[in-house]
């Protein structure tokens, strides 16, 4: 079966700094794969090179088609998604109109229909659908700004969502939510990969990544340092590390005291 | 024991409607560095923009040695005091290091030799615009601008951003020594938790914007076992989705 | 011989280029202080030559000595400039930069109109403050004070530039430029650099308009416009660069002058048997474009504190039946008003329909254009021509007109992709007053000084021009056939933008307006929108064109001029760029309109009362109700804040510009407003 999304060699450099080097990646269908990493590690550049937002070398193949080359518009109407750390929803519509706009290109025609005759655009269902799956029944005709972080959050997805994708990808959705939220946000997610959606994950929120995803891939400073099932990854030394800091004890090996603490905690991590 | 510089007395704070921080209690004492740790998205940044005034506390008071400062602007507190290194490390691109030695409000009195003393490679780089100083320069520029201002209490954002950790852990000391010599408070802001817990002498860590932790540095430094769960997220979390 | 005299020619233009050079500085200044693209300092300059001119030849009562009143006129560009702060730049600080360049629009019809209600509109003679001698160089004549002007100005322009690097003001206006949550982190206040680079702005302005009195009379609309090569200096500058848009400032004064001296060669393309008009105005539009697409891209971006963007456009419940409700009350009163009444209600629904043209490509599409009302003037010029040289009337030229228009404004669009809000309404005004003198007042190919005649509207021999006869009302013009004409035009025309704003284009146009990466991320062709956007207004304006054609019966130049573009977007916030019931109502409070009219017929108040009004009203609803008057009428209050600023439309960093936990920065987009300043 082909590969949702294949990202082979993924480099992006902003000037002298390489933000991203030789990333290679992979999301199967039906499964629902994290992307983690600490600050500034190029978890987001990632996205953006994947919807063509930065320029980046390398290939990426959503099911099994080269769309490296194509502007983001065309890569989202093959079926790529995504969403926003910062949410970027449409503030000057609807939560019914953002879905829209993500829900469908208007021909030609239709446009015409609409200008001309004042015919309605029929997006009501899809909305109405898509809302549904994110338990978000009833805020249809609100504005975004009127809304709880949260739930724009959860409008972001609902957008992308309403584009019918193949892939999604999803930049910090749980960023600014509370536990609960959280936990809310990703048993959702859950059943919407099952449901069919391939998705990567990106989150701080350890708690969420490590419980509900399948694979889980970790960056740092650029370069992927670890590949594997939640466990693999809550066990691997470098991921810690990464993590809680990199102990002075790599640096100068022996320096510190508190770097060979930290060095036994990454090992107790991963023994047990 | 000392007054504290700065305490926050059940303070919640956020964007909009929605809190970032709730009810957080926090004080800070002359001549001592406490630092604040937690996952991304805890509520760090936003307690220090909270202090500085660049935010306001939606509830609860924020106390600057003893005084309620929730009706002074951000350039008042600054003029009181409170120097603040955000995360973009606050300095202006398009000015010399020079410059910002001689930038200041009127009537401020920029203590230039601090800088060159603490930080002598700035000398050489005194002609440089700070847009063209490497990373770990800018982060000493902004470091000792703020030192230059003689604060009483020091506020910093993850001086370690996109920084390999070593330059900070050249960076803490020389705060270290300036918080104890000038008696300034400092409230510290670091990813790499071994760096920051090797300076602070106490250590708050909030996670979800709740303190969940507050203990002496030293004993957090001995246990690390103590954060593992705030960064890594609760079995509880992990067994809830299961289900 | 050619050589030198060209030469000789371009010194001859260093007067006039240094006080482009000079306005150039204050754009500059206003930038860099407050980050206003301040399109009124000409007319603070021209504030200030009438204020000398009236103490200089005693026209109060009192004649001062040049040395005083050069004083008195200094002092009096300073209270000018802490009006302009305290009334302007202060309230706006936290809007748009496209809210701050509207209400400048603003400020300068408001000075404008003072100008021609207290000394009316004639040109009067002034004394001169610099020398008067002269000096000969390859037998041309040139005056003293052309280089004494250019010299002057390069000592000011020497001193800002040093000011700017050495001094602790100079230095904090950079920092709280470049970002200002983290200047008041240091304890500045970036309100004093506000305040003090405005005053000196309004000191710049004051010595220009000294200067102007040496080569220019006064007069109110010489200085103004003096802002249109100014800002295609300034531009070259970055909007930061004093000494670079001093050079450029001056460079466009001699390249005009030279302009001159060529236009008196033999080759030199004639129109009417004079040399071709305009094409001054053209080199500054080519400079002006050239800086926008080779310099202004590397504008520094300023770190204000929160944005505030265009207010919302509320989506239209049910046009027909307001139509139904207002066409028949608008269709009594065409027949039943008297003439001059009937008359201003038709002027109000041809310029409601040119100010929906603004609603669909500021209001919905989020760019500024100034050129709307110029594209109207290219539909109404080929009404003419059609009719003058191919004898086609209506409707076919109409309907020519407007499709040209149409595909003008899509050709406009291209380079505008590449060009953002506010450069874009500096360009589109540079390039109406371009279209007005290159082509509008051009005998050739536009209208002369006298007009081009426009024939009558009629179809199948039934006429329902202006003077078209009804029975009842004997001969009076306009006829209301004209009238009835004209609303069924607004009529359609307002359903169409109305059902825009449903469809699913517009909302393409709104994701645009508010977030062109998240639009493009949700399959939205950012570019096609665009131009298509461009393409629907600049048609909608070439129906105004037309209509305005037909109504005069005959089109002049000064029908379209730049002024008249900034008056048309300065009414138009007051009541609402982003709604229908905004343009229409914009319509009828316009100048020449229908409120217009009852004014001066009730009240004997000239339109110009009206334009002075206007300055203030046009920041008084920017501060308290920016989606505008009409549009909060009929669409009500958003129970919520304002939205705030998501991010800029390059999609750079967040205003703010204090980086953040990466999970924090959303919220960062999202700043609730912070009193940054208190001021002592």
């Amino acid at each position: 079966m082909t590969a949702a999304l294949e990202a082979v060699g993924i480099s992006v450099s902003f000037g002298a700094v390489r933000a991203l080097q030789d990333v290679d990646l992979a999301v199967d269908q039906g499964k629902l794969v994290g992307l983690i990493g600490p600050n500034g590690a190029g978890k987001t550049t990632f996205v953006d090179a994947i919807t063509g937002f930065v320029q980046a070398s390398g290939s990426v193949r959503l099911e099994g088609r080269e769309i490296s080359s194509l502007p983001p518009h065309r890569r989202s109407h093959l079926g790529l998604a995504r969403t926003w750390q910062t949410i970027e929803l449409f503030d000057d519509l609807t939560v019914r109109e953002n879905l829209a706009v993500a829900g469908g290109r208007p021909s030609l025609p239709s446009s015409f229909a609409e200008i001309v005759f004042g015919r309605q655009p029929r997006a009501e269902r899809l909305a109405e659908e898509v809302l549904g799956l994110l338990d978000l029944e009833g805020i249809a005709e609100e504005m975004p700004s009127d809304l709880s972080q949260g739930r724009r959050k959860l409008v972001g997805i609902a957008r992308a969502l309403a584009g019918k994708p193949s892939l999604l990808l999803l930049d910090e959705p749980a960023a600014g939510l509370d536990t609960n939220e959280s936990r809310d946000l990703g048993r959702r997610l859950r059943r919407i990969v099952d449901g069919g959606l391939p998705t990567l994950l990106i989150d701080h929120d350890m708690g969420l990544v490590l419980g509900i995803c399948d694979e889980i891939y970790v960056l740092d400073f650029g370069k992927l340092i670890a590949r594997g099932t939640p466990e693999e990854v809550r066990r691997h030394p470098d991921v810690l590390a990464a993590y809680l800091g990199k102990s002075a004890a790599e640096v100068e090996p022996g320096a510190s005291k508190v770097g060979a603490a930290w060095a036994a905690v990454a090992e107790g991590a991963a023994e047990q | 024991m000392s007054e504290p510089v700065l305490s926050l007395e059940k303070v919640s704070a956020g964007y909009g409607q929605a809190d970032v921080i709730r009810d957080i209690e926090i004080d800070v004492h002359p001549g001592e560095i406490v630092t604040l740790l937690g996952p991304n998205g805890a509520g760090k940044t936003t307690t220090l923009r909270l202090v500085s005034g660049l935010l306001k506390a939606s509830r609860g008071t924020v106390r600057y040695k003893g005084r309620d400062v929730a009706h002074l602007s951000p350039t008042r507190r600054a003029r009181a005091g409170i120097a603040h290194v955000p995360e973009g490390r606050g300095i202006f691109f398009g000015l010399t290091v020079a410059e910002h030695l001689r930038l200041g409000y009127r009537g401020e009195t920029i203590d230039a030799e601090i800088v060159y003393t603490y930080f002598p490679a700035l000398r050489q780089l005194r002609d440089r615009p700070a847009g063209l100083l490497s990373g770990g320069e800018q982060q000493m520029l902004a470091v000792a601008r703020n030192l230059a201002r003689r604060p009483d209490l020091l506020l910093l954002d993850e001086l370690s951003l996109g920084l390999a950790p070593l330059l900070v852990e050249r960076l803490l000391p020389v705060v270290r020594d300036y918080s104890r010599e000038r008696n300034c408070g400092v409230l510290l802001v670091e990813q790499h938790v071994p760096l920051a817990l090797e300076v602070a002498d106490r250590c708050y860590v909030l996670s979800h914007g709740d303190v969940v932790l507050h203990e002496p540095a030293s004993r957090v430094r001995e246990n690390p076992e103590l954060l593992v769960s705030s960064y890594l997220g609760q079995s509880s979390t992990s067994e809830a989705l299961a289900t | 011989m050619l050589a030198e005299q060209i030469f000789a020619y371009a010194i001859l233009g260093l007067g006039s280029g240094a006080l482009f050079a000079g306005t150039g500085l204050g754009v500059v200044l206003s930038y860099r202080g407050s980050g206003v693209i301040n399109l009124a300092t000409g007319a603070i300059a021209m504030l200030s030559g009438y204020c000398y001119w009236a103490l200089a030849t005693g026209e109060f009562g009192v004649t001062f000595a040049t040395p005083l009143a050069v004083v008195l006129t200094l002092l009096f560009s300073v209270v000018l400039g802490v009006a302009f702060e305290l009334g302007v730049v202060r309230p706006l600080r936290r809007q748009p930069p496209l809210a701050k360049l509207v209400a400048t629009l603003g400020v300068l019809l408001s000075a404008q109109a003072a100008i021609v209600l207290a000394f009316g509109d004639t040109a009067h003679p002034q004394p001169s403050i610099l020398p008067g001698g002269v000096v000969t160089l390859f037998g041309v004549t040139i005056p003293d004070y052309d280089i004494w002007m250019a010299a002057i100005v390069l000592a000011v322009t020497l001193l800002l530039a040093a000011g700017y690097r050495w001094t602790r003001f100079g230095l904090g206006t950079r920092a709280a430029a470049e970002n200002e949550a983290y200047a008041t982190l240091f304890g500045l206040s970036p309100n004093r650099y506000s305040m003090g680079n405005t005053v000196l702005m309004a000191l710049a302005m004051g010595l220009v308009g000294l200067l102007a009195a040496s080569i220019n009379e006064v007069d109110p609309i010489t200085l103004v416009l003096y802002i249109v090569p100014a800002l295609a200096a300034a531009m070259f500058g970055r909007l930061t660069g004093f000494t670079t848009t001093y050079v450029a400032g001056l460079v466009i004064g001699m390249a005009e002058s030279v302009l001159v001296f060529l236009g008196g060669q033999s080759w030199f393309p004639t129109s009417n048997g004079g040399p071709l008009p305009g094409v001054d105005e053209l080199l500054v539009l080519v400079v002006l474009v050239v800086a926008t697409f080779f310099r202004a891209g590397k504008i520094p971006s300023r770190g204000d504190i929160v944005e505030r963007r265009l207010p919302r456009a509320p989506r239209p419940v049910a046009p027909l039946r307001t139509a139904a409700i207002f066409v028949p009350i608008a269709a009594v009163a065409m027949w039943a008003l008297p003439f001059g009444f009937r008359e201003g209600l038709i002027t109000s629904c041809i310029f409601a329909i040119s100010l929906l043209s603004l609603v669909v490509v500021t209001g919905y599409l989020g760019q500024l254009s100034l050129v709307q009302l110029g594209l109207a003037g290219v539909a109404g010029f080929l009404v003419s021509h059609l009719f003058t040289n191919f004898g086609i009337g209506f409707p076919w030229a109409a309907i020519v007109g407007v499709l040209a228009a149409a595909a003008l404004g899509v050709g406009f669009g291209f380079p505008a992709l590449r060009v953002r809000g506010v450069q874009l309404a500096v360009v589109t005004l540079a390039a109406t007053v371009a279209l007005e003198t290159f082509w509008f007042s051009n005998g050739t190919w536009g209208a002369g000084v006298l007009g081009a005649p426009v024939p009558a509207p009629s179809l199948f021999g039934f006429s329902f021009g202006t003077n078209a006869s009804f029975h009842g009302l004997g001969g009076g013009e306009p006829s209301p056939l004209f009238g009835w004409f004209c609303l069924i035009v607004l009529t359609v025309v307002a359903l169409l933008v109305a059902n825009l704003r449903r469809s699913r284009l517009g909302q393409q146009m709104l994701a645009v307006r508010a977030n062109e990466r998240a639009a493009a991320a949700s399959g939205v062709n950012v570019r096609n929108v665009k131009l298509t956007g461009f393409g629907i207004a600049a048609g909608i304006a070439g129906v105004c064109g037309v209509l305005l054609s037909y109504s005069y019966g005959s089109i002049t130049a000064s029908s379209f001029s730049a002024l008249i573009a900034v008056a048309l977007v300065a009414f138009v916030y007051i009541t609402g760029i982003t709604s229908v019931p905004g343009g229409i109502f914009g319509g009828v409070i316009y100048v020449g309109g229908l409120f217009a009219y009852a004014l001066l017929d009730w009240f004997g108040l000239q339109g110009n009362w009206l334009n002075l009004a206007v300055g203030f009203l046009v920041v008084m609803s920017l501060v308290s109700r920016p989606e505008g008057g009409a549009t909060f009428l009929f669409y009500g209050k958003r129970p919520s804040l304002w939205p705030r600023a998501s991010k800029d439309p390059q999609g750079k960093m967040p205003a703010g510009g204090v980086v953040n936990d990466e999970g924090e920065q959303q919220m960062e987009r999202s700043l609730a407003p912070v009193e940054v300043e208190v001021p002592s």
